[in-house]
């Protein structure tokens, strides 16, 4: 059942790419097309892996939370996957080394690379392996989430020149960090309500 | 590790009906164009940014303005407004940043 389940998922996960590979074997398609889909799906799917945690923080845990959580690190791999494919179409489009160096330098260009740098290195720690070999450090790096899901929201923000899509992404991770900040707070309370008594 | 069946059967649906939907967006330059009636076709469009030196990637109407995809002769890759009815190039951004802006546009 666990590996018919990680199969379905990953079947899941790879139909959006195999919807947008397809549609690159158009008459009129173009690599820039697929920009901002394999861009919006990576950074959806790490906002995804983030939201679990702390909704389980704020409601205790039950089988669907556990479940979500029981696939957070494929979510992550996957958003990672599709960063992956962002940037080939990047290149593909941009057409040399040297057009993507000139700039590098951008503000909406330097955002996503450094996201994409992140991501990368979450998902090279993302078996196993690497979790008992590097101990303590793993959750440290795993944690770039977070710099990484708001360099892609700038990323997008200065690209497009617009708030509004971006901070509907953001929206989800605001509501549940602040649930988790509620339960925080409540736990601290009832701690020192008690210590007193 | 376990996974239920139930559980991730409501979380593939939940994501799915979020991932699906697509969310491309643009700045909102505005052109005031008129009706389109009034509009010059979309070859000339092409042809106006062809003159400029650029290699055009895409021509295509956003909102009430014509947007030009393509790379200067400088290899930047650039996006451009141009006026639908008078073709005059209002505004030009390289990935996000603007680089040129007319006279007296404020659009």
């Amino acid at each position: 059942m666990r590996r018919c389940g990680r199969g379905l998922l990953w079947l899941v996960l790879a139909i959006p790419a195999a919807i947008m590979l397809s549609r690159l074997l158009g008459p009129s398609a173009m690599p820039m097309d697929l920009l901002h889909p394999t861009g919006e799906m990576a950074l959806r799917l790490m906002v995804l892996a983030m939201l679990p945690g702390p909704l389980l923080d704020f409601f205790g845990p039950n089988r669907f939370l556990r479940s979500w959580l029981a696939i957070r690190r494929n979510l992550g791999v996957a958003a990672f996957a599709y960063g992956a494919l962002h940037l080939l179409f990047y290149g593909l489009d941009m057409g040399s080394i040297g057009a993507i160096l000139a700039e590098f330098s951008l503000p909406a260009i330097w955002t996503g690379w450094i996201a994409f740098a992140f991501m990368l290195a979450m998902a090279s720690i993302s078996r196993e392996a690497a979790m008992s070999k590097l101990g303590r450090w793993w959750k440290p790096i795993q944690r770039t989430a977070y710099p990484a899901v708001f360099l892609a929201l700038a990323h997008w923000v200065l690209l497009d020149r617009e708030w509004g899509p971006a901070l509907v992404h953001l929206a989800p991770l605001l509501i549940v960090w602040s649930l988790r900040g509620l339960a925080v707070s409540v736990t601290f309370r009832q701690a020192r309500k008690e210590s007193a008594s | 590790m376990k996974l239920s069946l139930r559980g991730f059967g409501v979380a593939v649906a939940g994501m799915s009906l979020w991932i699906g939907s697509p969310a491309q967006a643009d700045g909102n330059v505005r052109c005031d164009a008129g009706p389109r009636g009034n509009w010059k076709s979309l070859s000339e469009v092409r042809k106006k940014a062809w003159m400029e030196g650029w290699k055009v990637a895409r021509v295509q109407v956003e909102g009430d303005c014509y947007e030009v995809y393509a790379h200067t002769e400088a290899g930047l890759a650039i996006e451009a407004f141009f006026h639908p009815v008078t073709l005059r190039k209002l505004v030009v951004f390289r990935r996000g940043s603007e680089i040129y802006r007319a006279p007296g546009f404020g659009g």
